[in-house]
């Protein structure tokens, strides 16, 4: 059985905002990504996960408890990283992360401590007066320091800087050697095909696709960019057999798509021509959801 | 249900606000307490009842010459309410609207905490924050006039009283029981008249005044009836042995001599009740006459007589024109003086029960008016809309009330506002207002629990 199963969820806000009919499966210790446009609706579905919210229609369910209705048992499984950093009234970040182990009912604080040295976080700061980095990495020592199973998060990278980016991508793979289970949203494609297993891209408030990174990264229709010495070569080029994408003829280039299994030909094919470079071309995530995108 | 770890957090976050307002509440309730001084209430009213201002306090004033009915008309009715008012609606926005506002809840609610265990602590936070307010003010209040005034713990006594027993070289408890040690030694009278600031007239007056007074008061309590009803009748003691005994005891005769005593003055009564309306006619004659001679209105002679007294030209024209003798003329200014002193003794008596219910309703006000808040407070997701009804409401409730007694054209105000159900002088004035310490505690719980179910049911953006 699913760990996360969302079958049919529906909150009508109007104006094409919310969720509609949206139906995921995230099995126990995938990385689940979710991407899309800000108020294309990921934060509404994290909300009902977090049983914020009340679905019009269909349900949510993280280990067969259902998220609106169990949702204070669920939390026994959950980290979760909001999507805004507004912390409640404490003064310092030690302060804060104490109350929530007591909330929490956790006593053993060595995991936290742990992760506060990782991400170079100075806990006894004034809460307040934190940069939106050294805030957000609070957010995310409080989320992970229970070490649960489950950790929902909502845009958790904002406010870092590349480094510390880094530093908590690494941080992830560490939870995935333990066998966890995340569902992350994000605005930045490469993030989540850095880190996730699966990403779904939702567009006002629907799935539009669910793709395996696996799928993208070994993607075996490869594009080649070429250009010649010298037009002649150019022309001459444009009478093979091959593919092409795209052509630029004052600046002697062209796109060459390649199936890895037509490599041989292709070389071959080369060795009468005058290259002065050839690169590949890398597909990325952004590329197919942003074709996705504007075909929908 | 409830848990200790949110508490906590609550407390700490705003139990400075809470120490604040209760601080700022026990010093103004301490400080009225203090400069209270039934002698100079008295001169106030005087002072206010000629003027256009008595029209609008109107029957207000009334029982404003005792430390209770001056308290319940002040503080209860201001101070006391006002700041509550606004601590309740700042604590209650901050409960449960600003964090969801802010957004900080969503830590709360990311543990395995329940919904209905956050509503709920943070309502007990809010009763008991209201709760402990009162307390402390009740504390403070019962301290102050300990000190102030004494007479809760240890018996008040009056200035004359501790005079006479330096004097005496006896106990205060010992004079104040025994009046007679007073009447009985002229030198005791004198000390007693001066220690007052009254001739020893009508300082003797006074005296047998206080006696017939506390003997009323120990027959009384032995037939376990209001002090009123024995006054009214004093024929009660008669019929019955013990509390004839008691009486006597009190001014130091046998039981049978007091029996005569008391029939005396029983069929006395009787005489000068059948007289009193002609009595009264002549006085006023003679008050007019000698208001006359000293050129000041009639109106301000009657309440303070003894301005006839130290003027004996008006005294002669007011005996005159009252055809009554001199003499006479002067027992009966004696009489009203004395029985003024009387009164001002009255206005230094403390009720405790008294005390006790007027910040229980208080309380009770208050119980309901957070109920108001902190239903908005579950209501709305943003601090401006909780704040709207929250603040807007229990402030126009108040004024509302205010409304109500300006004049009769509004009173129909007070139908439009819970505050009227906690009326200050319905405890002083000894109206019953049980029904109405009911009708807010059910109020209060009613929008507590509703508080409570619409924030579980709701939609959070978190």
């Amino acid at each position: 059985m699913a760990l996360i199963e969302i079958r049919g969820l529906t909150k009508d806000y109007g104006y094409q905002r919310g969720n509609f009919d949206v139906t995921l499966t995230i099995e126990r210790g995938e990385f689940f990504g979710f991407v899309g446009t800000n108020g294309a609706g990921k934060t509404t579905l994290i909300r009902h996960l977090m049983g914020f919210l009340k679905a019009d229609h269909g349900h949510a369910r993280i280990d067969g408890l259902d998220c609106w209705a169990d949702s204070a048992e669920i939390k026994r499984q959950v980290g979760y990283i909001p999507g805004e950093i507004a912390f409640p009234d404490a003064p310092t970040g030690s302060d804060f992360l104490k109350r929530q182990a007591e909330l929490l009912k956790l006593t053993d604080m060595s995991y936290a401590d742990a992760l506060i040295e990782k991400l170079q976080l100075d806990p006894s700061a004034n809460l307040k007066r934190m940069s939106k980095g050294m805030k957000q990495k609070t957010a995310i020592v409080a989320a992970l320091m229970a070490d649960s199973p489950i950790l929902i998060m909502d845009e958790p990278t904002t406010g870092l800087d590349p480094l510390m980016r880094a530093e908590f991508v690494d941080l992830l793979n560490d939870e995935r050697s333990k066998g966890k289970t995340i569902f992350m949203s994000s605005h930045m494609f490469d993030e989540v095909e850095d880190t996730c297993d699966t990403v779904a891209m939702i567009k006002e408030g629907s799935i539009i696709d669910v793709k395996s990174t696996l799928d993208i990264k070994h993607n075996e229709n490869k594009v080649y960019k070429l250009e010649f010495a010298s037009h002649d070569e150019y022309e001459r080029f444009g009478a093979e057999p091959f593919t092409f994408e795209e052509k630029r003829e004052d600046q002697n280039q062209v796109f060459v798509q390649v199936n890895d299994a037509d490599i041989r030909p292709f070389l071959t094919a080369l060795k009468g021509y005058q290259l002065k470079f050839m690169t590949e071309i890398k597909y990325t995530l952004e590329q197919y959801f942003k074709s996705l995108y504007e075909r929908k | 249900m409830f848990s200790k770890a949110i508490f906590k957090q609550t407390l700490k976050s705003n139990g400075k606000l809470w120490l604040i307002f209760t601080a700022v509440m026990c010093i103004m309730s301490a400080l009225i307490i203090g400069v209270f001084d039934p002698q100079m209430i008295n001169t106030l009213m005087e002072a206010m009842k000629s003027t256009p201002m008595a029209d609008m306090i109107g029957d207000q004033m009334d029982g404003a010459a005792s430390l209770l009915g001056m308290l319940s008309q002040s503080f209860y009715s201001m101070q006391a309410v006002i700041l509550s008012l606004i601590f309740v609606i700042m604590t209650a926005n901050s409960l449960i609207a600003a964090q969801v506002d802010r957004g900080s809840m969503a830590y709360l609610l990311s543990t395995p905490t329940k919904r209905s265990t956050v509503v709920r602590t943070q309502a007990t936070y809010l009763i008991s924050a209201v709760f402990a307010m009162f307390l402390a003010v009740t504390v403070v209040g019962l301290a102050s006039v300990q000190v102030f005034q004494g007479g809760i713990f240890t018996t008040a006594y009056t200035d004359d009283v501790k005079a006479v027993a330096t004097q005496l070289d006896t106990t205060n408890e010992d004079v104040a029981d025994h009046l007679t040690l007073i009447l009985d030694d002229p030198q005791a009278i004198e000390t007693g008249a001066e220690a007052r600031n009254i001739d020893a007239d009508v300082y003797t007056l006074y005296v047998t005044m206080k006696m017939t007074n506390n003997a009323y008061q120990a027959a009384a309590d032995v037939l376990d009836v209001p002090l009123d009803d024995v006054t009214a009748d004093p024929s009660l003691i008669l019929d019955n042995d013990e509390a004839l005994d008691a009486a006597a005891q009190v001014v130091g005769v046998t039981s049978e001599e007091y029996d005569l005593v008391l029939q005396q003055t029983i069929a006395q009564s009787r005489d000068q009740a059948a007289q009193m309306q002609q009595m009264q006619e002549l006085i006023l004659t003679g008050v007019s006459a000698a208001a006359q001679v000293l050129g000041v209105e009639v109106s301000d002679l009657v309440n303070d007589m003894g301005k006839i007294k130290a003027s004996p030209e008006a005294l002669d024209a007011a005996a005159a024109a009252s055809s009554l003798p001199v003499d006479m003329f002067t027992q009966i200014i004696n009489q009203q003086l004395a029985s003024a002193q009387i009164s001002l003794d009255e206005g230094i008596d403390f009720s405790v029960k008294d005390y006790l219910m007027l910040n229980l309703g208080a309380f009770l006000l208050m119980f309901a008016i957070s109920g108001i808040s902190f239903l908005f407070s579950c209501v709305f997701n943003l601090s401006k809309n909780s704040l709207a009804l929250g603040a807007g409401i229990p402030v126009a409730f108040y004024i509302f009330q205010i409304m109500s007694q300006v004049g009769d054209s509004l009173s129909g105000f007070k139908y439009l506002s819970l505050n009227t159900l906690f009326n200050p002088t319905d405890i002083t004035g000894g109206e019953t207002y049980w029904w109405k310490f009911l009708t807010l505690g059910v109020v209060g719980v009613v929008l507590y629990v509703v508080g409570a179910k619409v924030f579980e049911k709701k939609d959070l953006p978190l």
